[in-house]
Order: C-alpha cells, then sequence, then structure tokens
C-alpha cells in the first residue's frame, strides 16, 4: 500500500493547502466580521433587514434569481474629481484666460488634455467638474492652484469603471455589504443587470411589484421573464386594493377584478429595495454625492 | 466496434510499468519562471492579506491615499501636510523643537494658551531674541514664515500644532488669522520675551 | 481463452451490475439534463412561456440542468469508469459487488430528491450546490460507499506498481468526500458568515467542476489512449507531473476577479490559474506522446475519438478557465455568458465526450454484450462533438461581445441583452444536438442492459422450468 499511501499524501497536501487559503483563512479574516462605520459618520453599517425584506432573499434564492442577476459591482480605478465651486472674487473673463495659463504649466501637463477638454464647452454654471478621475497628486496640485488665486473649489473621491458610469453603484461591492445575507446570492452572470444597489436606483415597492408583473412595461426592451405566479388575481371588494397593480390595457384583469401581489412578492420587493451599498467604507472610500442619502425605506 | 475486444491486447499480469521517459526538465525550468512571476505580481497584488484592501487598491497605502476627507480631519490633513512642507525642518516634524534651530511645539506654553493672538502673531511677523519655552531660554531668530500662506493654510497650520503631539487646544479660524493678518500689517518681528508678554492673549 | 483473458473477463464480471447502475442512471439524468436545458433556453425565445409556472422559471431549471448533468451524469459516470480502471489496472475483481450496486441506487435517488426540490424552490442557493440537505446526505454516503469499494479493489491489487491513471482516479476518490463535506457543512449545516459563504462555495466550484473532473477524465484519457492505440504508456514522469501541477494550481483557481473579497484571495486565484498552463500542456503533450502515429489509423474507432476530442476541450477550457482568471481578459469575459461558456466546455465537451468513450469501451466487455447500435454509437460521436460546438462557441463568442458592449456605459443594458440574444438562439440548436446525440447513448446503454437483463431472466425461467432432480423430490 506504499504507492497507495503516497497518492493519499498526494491529495491531502494539495486539497489540505486550498482548503487552508480558501476555506481556513477567509472563514478566520472574514468569518467573524462585524458592523463597520461609515465614513466621516458614526452611523454603523450595515443595517439588518427587517423580517420582512429578510424573508424576501430566501424568494430570491428559491427562484433562481441570482441565475441571471450579480449584485456585485465592479470598480476599474479610483481617482479625483477637482469641483470648481464658486469664483470668489475672479470675473469669468479673468477666469478663461487664468484656466488656460493652468492648462500650460508644467506641473499639470499630466491633465492639462482633459482640463481644457472639460473647459471648452462650459457655460460658466457652478459647481463644474474640471477634473474627473484624476491622480490624487495631480487633482491636488489643481486644487492648490485654484485657491492660490482665490478660487473655490473641491477635491472628491470618485471610483472609476463603466460599471461605476451605468449607475449600478457608487463604488465597488465589499464584504460588509453581505454581512447579513444568508444565503450571500452574489451571482456570476448578468443576463439582467446589476442589483448590488438596486434599492437606491428604484426605491419605489410599486415601480419593482409592476416589473416583477410585467418587465417590459417599465424597462422597454427587457429580456426578463415576467414572474406571474408571485401575483394572483381578485376580485375587487369595494375600493381597489392599496398595492393593486396599475396595469396598462393589454394587461388589465377583466373589469372587477384587480391584480394583486402575493407575500412572496411583497417580500422579494422589499429585499430588492433593501439591497443599497450606497455609503462609503474606509476599504471602498469615496466622496459621498449629497449630504448622506435619506433611507426612505427603513424597514 | 463488435470485434475490437480481439485486438486490443491485454495487459500481462506483473507487466514491466512501460518505458519511463526522463524526467520532464523543461516543465520544472517553465513552472519555476511561472511561479517567479506570480510571486511577484502577488508580491505587487494581493495587498499581503490585509482585509481592507480590495481590487483597484493594491495596498494599504493606495487605500489611505484615497480617504475623503471633510471638516476637522480635511483641516488637520491640510495643516499636517502645510506644517511638514514650511515649519517641520526646524521644529521637526513631532514637534519636538531642535537644539540650536527652534523650540519645541509640543507641550509649548505659548502653543497652548486659551487665546491664539500670539501664536497668530509669531508666523505673521516673524520672532526675534530670547524667549523661554518650557523653562528654557531661547535665542534665536525665526522669519515670517507664515506671511505667504493663505488665511486657511495657516488656520489650518495652527490648529494642527495646537492639536497634536499631546497638544490639547482649540483650533484657529481662518477668521482669526484674517484679522490679525490685518493688524499686523508692515510690523517688525517681535523683539524678545517682553515683547511678545506685551501683546495681548 | 487463456490465463489472462480469463482474469480480465472476471474483473469484468465482478463490476458488472454496479457498472450497470451506475452507468444506467448516469444515461437518464444526461436526457433529464438535456431536456431542462432546453427548457431553460426557451426563456430566450419566448420569455412569457412560463410566467405561470415556477417549477419551470429560468432560475430554477437552470440549475437544475446542470446539476443534473453533473451530478446525475458526470459523477457517477465517473465512479463507474474509476471503479472499472482500478479493477482493471490492479488485477483484481471487484468483491462485495452489492455494496456498490445499492450505493448507486442510492446516488441515482439522492440526485432525484435534489432535482426535484430545486425544482420546488429550495434550492440552496449556491452555484453547484443548488441540492437542498435531503439530497446532499444520500449524495455524500453513496459515494463514500462507492469510493471505499473502489479504494478497497485498489488496495487488494495484485499489480503492485501504479501507474499515473490510478494516481489520478485515487485522487479523485478522496477529493469528492473532502469538498462535498466542507461546503455542506459550512453552508447549509452550519453557515458561515456573509461574503465567506461565497467563497466556500468558489472553493467547492473550483475544486469539483474543474480538478475533480480533471483527475477522472484524465485519468481514464491517460488508461485509454495508449490501450486503443495498443502500445504501452509512452511517458510516466511528465504524467505524474501533470498530476501534481494539477492537484496544487487547479484548487486554488476558483475565486472570481471581480468579487467582492480582499484583493489577495482573486490574486491568489489569478497567479494560480497562470501556473495552470503547465498541467495542461503536460496533459496535451502525455496525450499526444501516447497516440502519436495512430491518429489516422484509430479515426473511425468510436471509443477513440471520444477520448481525444474530450482531451482537446479538457485543453481548450483550461485556457478558457485561464482566460477567466487573467485580470486583463476577466474585464471582458467576466459575468457574460463566457462564463457558462466554460463550464458547457468543460462538462459537455471534455467529461462527458471522455465518459462516453470509456463507457462505449468498457460496458460491453463488462456485460457481456455488444451494443446494440454500434452505428448509432457512431453517428453520435460527431452529433455531439458538433452540439458542443455549436453550444459554446456561440456562448463564448457572445460572451466576448456582451463584455465589450458592457464596457461601454453608453449602450443601454437592454440594448446589450437583447444583442445576445441571437448567440443564445444558435447556442440552443447545439442543445438540440446533444440531445440527440445523448438519446443515442440511452438507446444504446438502455439496449445493452435490457437485453443483459434479458439474458438473466432466461437463465432464471430455464432453472424454474428444468426438471427436478430425483433426489430433491424425495426431500
Amino acid at each position: 500500500m506504499k504507492n497507495g499511501f503516497r497518492i493519499f499524501l498526494a491529495a491531502l497536501v494539495a486539497l489540505g493547502f486550498s482548503w487552508c487559503a480558501f476555506v481556513l483563512a477567509p472563514v478566520l479574516q472574514l468569518g467573524a466580521e462585524k458592523q463597520t462605520t461609515v465614513l466621516n459618520s458614526s452611523d454603523l453599517y450595515p443595517v439588518q433587514r427587517g423580517d420582512f425584506a429578510a424573508q424576501g432573499l430566501q424568494v430570491y434564492r428559491a427562484n433562481g434569481c441570482a441565475a441571471c442577476h450579480t449584485a456585485q459591482v465592479q470598480q476599474d480605478g479610483v481617482g479625483c474629481d477637482v469641483v470648481l465651486t464658486g469664483m470668489g472674487t475672479n470675473q469669468p473673463a479673468d477666469f478663461k484666460a487664468f484656466m488656460k495659463s493652468l492648462c500650460e504649466l508644467p506641473d499639470l501637463q499630466n491633465c492639462s488634455d482633459s482640463l481644457s477638454k472639460n473647459l471648452a464647452a462650459w457655460n460658466g454654471a457652478l459647481p463644474k467638474i474640471l477634473l474627473h478621475g484624476a491622480r490624487e497628486a495631480d487633482a491636488g496640485k489643481l486644487a492648490d492652484k485654484l485657491s492660490a488665486a482665490g478660487l473655490k473649489s473641491e477635491v472628491r473621491i470618485v471610483a472609476t469603471g463603466p460599471d461605476i458610469a451605468r449607475d449600478w453603484g457608487l463604488r465597488h461591492s465589499v464584504a460588509e455589504d453581505f454581512l447579513w445575507d444568508d444565503p450571500v446570492q452574489l451571482g456570476s452572470v448578468r443576463i439582467g443587470p446589476d442589483l448590488a444597489n438596486v434599492g437606491a436606483r428604484f426605491p419605489d415597492a410599486r415601480w419593482q411589484l409592476l416589473h416583477l408583473y410585467a418587465p417590459q412595461v417599465v424597462v422597454k426592451g427587457s429580456t426578463m421573464p415576467p414572474f406571474r405566479y408571485l401575483f394572483k388575481m381578485e376580485k375587487t371588494r369595494g375600493e381597489p386594493a392599496p398595492d393593486a397593480l396599475k396595469l396598462p390595457r393589454e394587461l388589465a384583469p377583466p373589469s372587477g377584478y384587480e391584480v394583486v401581489p402575493t407575500d412572496q412578492a411583497r417580500e422579494l420587493a422589499a429585499y430588492l429595495l433593501s439591497l443599497r451599498a450606497e455609503v462609503p467604507l474606509h476599504d471602498a472610500p469615496f466622496t459621498p454625492p449629497a449630504p448622506a442619502p435619506a433611507r426612505p425605506n427603513k424597514p | 466496434m463488435s470485434d475490437e475486444s480481439d485486438h486490443i491486447p491485454p495487459e500481462p499480469p506483473g507487466r514491466p510499468p512501460g518505458p519511463r521517459s526522463p524526467a520532464p526538465m523543461g516543465f520544472f525550468i517553465l513552472t519555476l519562471v511561472l511561479l517567479f512571476l506570480a510571486a511577484v505580481y502577488f508580491d505587487h497584488h494581493s495587498g499581503w492579506f490585509n482585509a481592507q484592501v480590495y481590487h483597484p487598491f493594491v495596498n494599504a497605502n493606495e487605500l489611505e491615499k484615497y480617504q475623503p476627507k471633510s471638516g476637522e480631519a480635511a483641516l488637520l490633513a491640510r495643516g499636517m501636510a502645510t506644517y511638514e512642507r514650511v515649519c517641520g525642518v526646524c521644529h521637526g516634524n513631532d514637534g519636538a523643537g531642535k537644539p540650536g534651530q527652534a523650540p519645541p511645539l509640543a507641550g509649548s506654553e505659548w502653543v497652548l494658551e486659551n487665546g491664539v493672538n500670539r501664536l497668530t502673531h509669531i508666523p505673521l511677523t516673524g520672532l526675534s531674541g530670547a524667549v523661554d519655552v518650557k523653562g528654557q531660554t531661547w535665542n534665536l531668530s525665526m522669519p515670517a514664515m507664515g506671511a505667504a500662506l493663505s488665511d486657511a493654510d495657516l488656520a489650518a497650520v495652527l490648529t494642527y500644532i495646537r492639536g497634536s503631539w499631546g497638544n490639547k487646544a482649540g483650533p484657529v479660524t481662518p477668521a482669526q488669522v484674517k484679522a490679525a493678518r490685518a493688524a499686523v500689517a508692515g510690523q517688525p518681528p517681535i523683539n524678545g520675551l517682553q515683547a511678545l508678554k506685551a501683546l495681548p492673549e | 481463452m487463456n490465463e489472462i483473458e480469463k482474469l480480465d473477463s472476471e474483473i469484468d464480471a465482478s463490476c458488472r451490475v454496479s457498472l450497470l447502475a451506475l452507468f444506467v442512471g448516469a444515461a437518464f439524468w444526461l436526457v433529464v439534463a438535456s431536456v431542462l436545458g432546453l427548457i431553460a433556453s426557451l426563456n430566450f425565445h419566448m420569455p412569457e412561456a412560463f410566467a405561470n409556472c415556477p417549477w419551470l422559471t429560468y432560475g430554477r431549471v437552470q440549475p437544475a440542468a446542470d446539476d443534473a448533468l453533473l451530478y446525475g451524469f458526470c459523477i457517477p459516470a465517473g465512479l463507474g469508469v474509476a471503479l472499472w480502471l482500478l479493477a482493471r489496472s490492479g488485477r483484481t475483481p471487484v468483491r462485495g459487488a452489492l455494496v456498490p450496486f445499492v450505493a448507486a441506487h442510492l446516488w441515482h435517488l439522492g440526485v432525484l430528491v435534489g432535482l426535484i426540490g430545486i425544482l420546488a424552490g429550495y434550492s440552496t442557493g449556491f452555484r453547484w450546490l443548488e441540492f437542498p440537505r435531503g439530497a446532499s446526505s444520500p449524495l455524500f454516503y453513496a459515494y463514500l460507499l462507492l469510493a471505499l469499494w473502489a479504494m478497497m479493489t485498489f488496495g487488494a491489487r495484485r499489480e503492485r506498481a501504479t501507474s499515473p491513471p490510478q494516481w489520478f482516479l485515487v485522487a479523485a476518490l478522496f477529493w469528492f468526500p473532502w469538498i462535498y463535506s466542507t461546503a455542506n457543512l459550512l453552508l447549509v449545516a452550519w453557515p458561515v458568515r456573509g461574503v465567506t459563504q461565497a467563497v466556500v462555495a468558489w472553493w467547492f466550484g473550483d475544486n469539483l467542476l474543474f480538478v475533480w473532473l480533471a483527475l477522472v477524465g484524465v485519468g481514464a484519457a491517460f488508461y485509454f489512449l495508449p490501450k486503443f492505440c495498443e502500445r504501452p504508456p509512452q511517458t510516466f514522469y511528465l504524467a505524474l507531473f501533470a498530476f501534481w501541477t494539477l492537484v496544487l494550481f487547479g484548487s486554488l483557481c476558483g475565486i472570481p476577479q471581480g468579487a467582492p473579497v480582499p484583493a489577495w484571495l482573486p490574486v491568489a486565484s489569478s497567479v494560480a490559474a497562470a501556473l495552470l498552463l503547465v498541467p495542461l500542456l503536460a496533459v496535451v503533450i502525455v496525450a499526444w506522446r501516447a497516440v502519436r502515429g495512430s491518429v489516422l489509423s484509430k479515426w473511425d474507432h468510436g471509443p477513440f475519438c471520444f477520448v481525444g476530442a474530450g482531451v482537446v476541450c479538457f485543453f481548450l477550457s483550461g485556457l478558457m478557465w485561464m482566460a477567466l482568471a487573467c485580470p486583463e481578459i476577466c474585464r471582458v469575459t467576466e459575468f457574460t455568458w463566457f462564463v457558462p461558456a466554460q463550464a458547457q466546455l468543460q462538462l459537455y465537451g471534455f467529461f462527458a465526450l471522455t465518459m462516453f468513450g470509456a463507457i462505449y469501451h468498457i460496458l460491453p466487455r463488462s456485460a457481456g454484450f455488444e451494443l446494440p447500435f454500434p452505428k448509432l454509437a457512431r453517428a453520435q460521436f460527431w452529433i455531439s462533438l458538433s452540439g458542443v460546438a455549436l453550444l459554446v462557441a456561440p456562448l463564448a463568442i457572445g460572451g466576448v461581445a456582451q463584455g465589450r458592449q458592457l464596457q461601454n456605459p453608453g449602450i443601454s443594458f437592454a440594448v446589450i441583452s437583447n444583442s445576445t440574444l441571437p448567440f443564445l438562439r444558435v447556442s440552443t440548436t447545439g442543445q438540440l444536438l446533444l440531445l440527440l446525440g445523448n438519446l443515442i447513448f440511452v438507446l444504446n446503454v438502455f439496449g445493452l442492459a435490457s437485453a443483459w437483463k434479458r439474458s438473466v431472466l432466461k437463465k432464471a425461467l430455464a432453472l424454474v422450468k428444468a426438471p427436478l432432480e430425483t433426489a430433491e423430490v424425495q426431500a
């Protein structure tokens, strides 16, 4: 059995190494993760879902939504936006000349092209993004130059990449985003769009329900199959039910009837609304666009 | 495929293992080269097992560089950068001062005063002659290092000095710097301890 | 019949019932997988088809089709081939063949429960591990029994020196219980927290779909290719080198590049995938040395074609797997149809084709009957091969096209998903061809099994009808 033992040892070494690296180490490193604080704030993230939305994750799992949808935003890079917020004492006319001189400064040659491109079609409206996704050093130099000239500017950290440009999220997804998920539904193919931040993009539960019932009505050209089995047709009793779907004529039920979501559909919609990965974290830093985003869908 | 069992010779029992080719040296070398490249790539991109480093960041320094600063943090960061550029050469980046160059700022009674008027004056006009700092007399001369800084930058530097290395005094606002700048316009450097003490706190 | 042939047929007979149970069930699930896959792809032709039917919605049928193929066909077929190969190359018959026979039925029962579970909405939600809890224990114990019997056969071998195919197969026997129990314990029984679940699921998927399949399929190819070409194995150390590098680097490849986990995990996977080039080249060279000079003369030998095409597909799917882990390429291919294209090439192109060849070689010997439709089996090679090509190529090309469009935020998502539909529709014809090929396979396996059953029944009937001996009558 000497050879047999050697084969066993080979498998043990190889698989054991891989097990330590990709099972044991992640469990030790990420398995005990806790809530973290939002950058420059004392709020804890992520907020635990209510029971209803947590139940919606089970609907999501049971119907295999992850077969078509990912929930992980990709980020290609990080950069700085230099935003001009105020003109100070300068008049726009001097300012154009000043910016032109800035474009020619040797320190700023890395970004002078994009700077002049951004200024080309500017009509003077503020705030104005002078540089987008620039390197931190270049942005700092430009901001110094602007402040020395008495102009007010702001340097904002922004994530870059096609997913961000598509408005699927403000930053890459991180482990914290999935802290309360069981099972974690990351998905592997984008047959449909990414859902990591869908609750912030479509914060209206009625929109989500109508989209589940008839995707093509709300998204032109959508290829998503309708999920009619999550709804039921009922006789209207007196007033229409508050969450009865407002359907276009060709999909509307016969008169005297209405289409109402089942509990499963409501839970799923609540879960989708709870998918909001929009706060900056230490491991996914960016400058939030507006003062602390409101959370209208708190369970 | 009916007759295929006939023309496949069955293995004889106890067949000696087939001709053993020499060990594949080319493959060993290829593996070693790839392993080396892999190690280099891992070193550059992995963040060395840091749980906070995600793609597109490649190490913890990079991550710190792109932390957005706002409010106090931004002010302190700005103050620190300016301090290390302008003041740190003589006073030391740790604020401990350097013998023969500049007195300490950490724990200095002049820095920690409740009022900030004297402290603001010093970088705007400069200071010469003997002054006592932390029980020691320093007879040196400081040029008006802060005169060229903007109000906001000087305020940031002073706030940083008053809040770092164990110092725990309140911030200095750009408005206070502006007022002081207007008051000292055209004045010579403060000369000696008496002149410094004569200034309102 | 000389001594050697007598021993061979004794070995073949000893695993007959086990192999029939494994292969007949596997063939059945293969057709089920094709049908489920076709139902899933119907969604891209008429999205409203199953709007009112939760059981047939894409998110349930699609994983069910994949799992029917992986757990229903690939694993039992691989186990059967491993059992026979270990018995044959160790020159020892399988003892107590009833146990693997029962275990095979337990396995297929587990697959049935699992598939119904997924379709009814009890999926665990983890890719390649969708079978619910009720299915995973029968599968685990059935595998344990089958692996134990294969190991005992290996341990009792009369030919003590081991050959590379035995290394591959024995390692595979260890591999599955470890990864399957880890995944089930940490994901289903006592779920770990947060995104660690995804990491464990990726690790499991890579170790099952890439490493386990490669161990069994390549092991079988290393055994069969020299055998079909009637020569001893040409390479020993290179094959062992392929084994070592495959298990060392292959087992570290699973974490996708865009994963929301700290950078070291995807970077580690990425460098391991780059190192995969070594075992891939080694496997191809070993296979080439085995068949060199015999390719043209063996062109009309069915099992040879199947196994040879399987090795080529293994190389291609390995390259695709490497491409998915390469940071520069995966910016385009990640999250596109390229990902399922790689999985289908690995499952159908590499593993299923290799297993078809192996089973067409093994089953007639073991059951003692010729294939009922040898000409159809010959045609099946071309049907299945073109099915694989028509399934995988459009998905891969469509995936790259989709990825390039996704890189451009100016193109709306609806436009992108509509522009992938023509590719998906072409790939459906690939699925139809595969279904046809699989039906031929089932026809042959079922025909062979029923021929054997008829002969057993005939013998039994003859025994019943035989006049009793006078001594027994008196007693």
